[in-house]
């Protein structure tokens, strides 16, 4: 079938091109993360409650850089229509922009995540506080693919900013959900992490769902009628 | 052979006329030798950056009248005999002698007046250019 | 003859507007200019053209492939530039040079080199700081210096300075040299489609009100001042496309002019005083005016 046929070489240079042009500020953000985990990796109170914030700053700030640069500002830009012009279909547009996504924002993600749990790990941290910072890297995760679905799927601006803010927030009743949660809540602070069957599914809906959106973005967009 | 011509869009006449005066001029004025190629009509449309239509037009019209002639599959050559592009200015020559008595005619003056004007007009420069060509 | 692009039946509806019934097609190697005012349909015709809209209804085929579905084929061979592209800001020219040649195989570097120096472009500048006649020009190298087979080009000219729209049109001409390239562009004026175009097509309110080649279609205008008392009417003079009077004076525009006019004028007790061929623009105004009155 015609439409599956993609263009390979086209998507590479697509993700090359979004790649520089944002490695700069990525390095950034990957450094200010560095940064955080720093400050937790000193375990005192204030430096913990210090580099939590900042890193969660830094993720959302990283997740919102990555979707307005790629994909909110090549609209408002009219860089779209030049994108467009080329050689691609918008499948093959649609894959270049996930990927060159997965690239901006996966990086500093799966830097600033696995830096975590090693802080966890080889500082006095108690090793339970991992039942609490996956629940919270899967929900930027999840937010950060909602974002980047609508951001594909809908044109209006002020959409697109209130599912970036809203989805994000909800970060903050989430950490309340998790405390209250006994086999999350009262496990963090012990020196043992422990797999139990609320933290495994709301890590499990967490990946889910971020597929999800991710499939049903595609779908939506290759059935777009016009792209700009 | 430079396919560059003088054309404008301000010129009342319309683009492919202004064509086939300026090749025509220049056959006269042995510019464009008896039997010589014309440039091809995409090159000397993209030259002086008119559509291709209008000089195949052009280049058309200048075949009817026997000024060039187009050999199938080699392109158009400037015909062999001037006896055309003269008839083609001779015609020309009428026009503007009907319009020059037409005006007389309003004017009121007899033809021995319009002769008398006619004598004493100033050469046109072309044709001091022409007797010192080679 | 091949077709460049062919579009059938096609409809696309907006909220505010519609494109309808468009039947156009393009022979291979020939220059359509597309004229018609702001809003009139010319961008949303050149989108479908690229596969960057899909039409409601109707089909459109380019270059031999069906759109929007073999875009990609299509697009291979394809330029676009439109008035509301953009480049990256941050990025130099050469940049934008060495993404285009990474796609395209067709590249001709030393043809770009050529119209850098025409156009006068710094090839290490930021392209966020050129000027709106800069960014066109690079526009066009960009498309120009790959050589593609169609050539789609949404008001070429539109704002630039009358050296740069010189510039432009004489990269433009360059197209002429080669038979089997094809250019569509739009304008809003009418002496640049004048100039370049083999043929015309005027779009008015999403539909075509005219579309012939270009020789033909000037030819076959004339405006017409008369004398007399006896005003034309569309009965017997069914080519009568405006008309104004003052006093004995007449001026008539006509299209589908044939030459027994002028007899069949005076046999009304009409003397003709001026007959003009009309170029291009008062063309437009006339066929347009006619349209909204018929």
């Amino acid at each position: 079938m015609k439409a599956l046929e993609l263009n390979m070489p086209v998507i590479r240079l697509l993700v090359l091109k979004d790649w520089q042009l944002f490695e700069k500020q990525l390095a950034a953000y990957v450094a200010a993360g560095i940064v955080a985990l720093c400050f937790l990796g000193l375990a005192t109170p204030w430096s913990f409650y210090l580099g939590s914030l900042l890193l969660i700053v830094v993720m959302v700030a990283a997740a919102c850089f990555a979707i307005s640069n790629s994909l909110l500002a090549e609209r408002k830009e009219h860089t779209l229509p030049f994108i467009m012009s080329l050689p691609v279909s918008p499948l093959d547009f649609y894959l270049a922009k996930l990927i060159g996504n997965l690239v901006t924002f996966g990086v500093p993600f799966a830097v600033m995540a696995l830096g975590t749990l090693a802080v966890i790990a080889f500082t006095p941290l108690p090793n339970g506080l991992v039942v609490f910072a996956l629940p919270l890297f899967g929900h930027i995760l999840l937010a950060y693919s909602v974002s980047l679905g609508v951001a594909m799927a809908v044109e209006s601006e002020g959409w697109n900013t209130f599912a970036m803010i809203a989805s994000m927030l909800l970060i903050n009743p989430l950490i309340m959900l998790l405390g209250q949660i006994p086999a999350i809540g009262e496990t963090a602070k012990t020196g043992t992490i422990v797999w139990s069957v609320p933290l495994l599914s709301i890590l499990a809906a967490q990946v889910l769902l971020s597929i999800a959106a991710i499939v049903a973005t595609g779908w939506i967009h290759c059935r777009k009628k016009s792209f700009y | 052979m430079n396919p560059r011509l003088f054309l404008s869009a301000s010129d009342s006449n319309p683009m492919y006329q202004q064509v086939i005066d300026q090749i025509t001029a220049k056959v006269v004025a042995g510019d464009w030798p008896a039997g010589t190629a014309l440039p091809s009509i995409r090159e000397l449309a993209s030259a002086n950056q008119v559509s291709v239509i209008t000089v195949k037009r052009a280049y058309q019209e200048l075949e009817r009248s026997g000024v060039i002639v187009t050999r199938h599959g080699k392109g158009s050559f400037v015909a062999e005999s001037l006896e055309a592009p003269r008839a083609l200015l001779r015609s020309e020559l009428e026009v503007h002698l009907q319009a020059l008595l037409t005006c007389a005619t309003r004017l009121g003056l007899s033809r021995e007046e319009i002769r008398q004007l006619i004598d004493k007009a100033p050469q046109p420069a072309a044709e001091h250019m022409r007797g010192t060509k080679p | 003859m091949t077709a460049a692009f062919t579009l059938a039946g096609i409809y696309k509806h907006y909220p505010h507007f519609a494109l309808q019934d468009i039947d156009l097609s393009l022979p291979e190697g020939q220059i359509m200019g597309l004229v018609g005012v702001n809003g009139a349909g010319k961008t949303t015709l050149l989108r479908i053209l690229t596969g960057l809209a899909s039409p409601d209804a109707g089909t459109v085929e380019v270059l031999g492939h069906a759109m929007p579905r073999e875009q990609v084929a299509a697009k291979r061979d394809i330029g676009f530039a439109a008035e509301d592209m953009r480049l990256y800001r941050g990025r130099s020219l050469r940049w934008h040079m060495d993404l285009i040649r990474a796609i395209y195989p067709s590249w001709d570097e030393a043809y770009a080199g050529d119209l850098l120096r025409r156009f006068d472009l710094r090839v290490d500048q930021a392209v966020g700081s050129f000027s709106h006649g800069q960014r066109v020009k690079a526009l066009l190298l960009l498309n120009l210096a790959r050589r593609p087979r169609l050539l789609l080009l949404d008001e070429p000219t539109t704002g630039l300075d009358p050296v740069a729209r010189v510039e432009v049109l004489e990269a433009l001409a360059d197209v002429l040299r080669e038979e089997a390239r094809s250019v569509l562009f739009s304008s809003h004026n009418t002496r640049d489609v004048e100039q370049l175009a083999d043929s015309i097509t005027f779009l008015h309110q999403g539909r075509v009100l005219a579309s012939q080649d270009k020789e033909t279609f000037l030819d076959s205008w004339r405006r017409i001042v008369c004398q007399g008392a006896w005003t034309p009417d569309r009965q017997y003079l069914p080519e009568l496309a405006a008309m104004q009077r003052n006093g004995s004076m007449l001026e008539i525009k006509v299209s589908g002019f044939s030459p027994d006019l002028n007899a069949r004028l005076e046999a009304r007790g009409l003397t003709v005083r001026s007959q003009h061929p009309m170029n291009l623009e008062d063309i437009f105004v006339a066929t347009v005016r006619a349209g909204a009155t018929s």
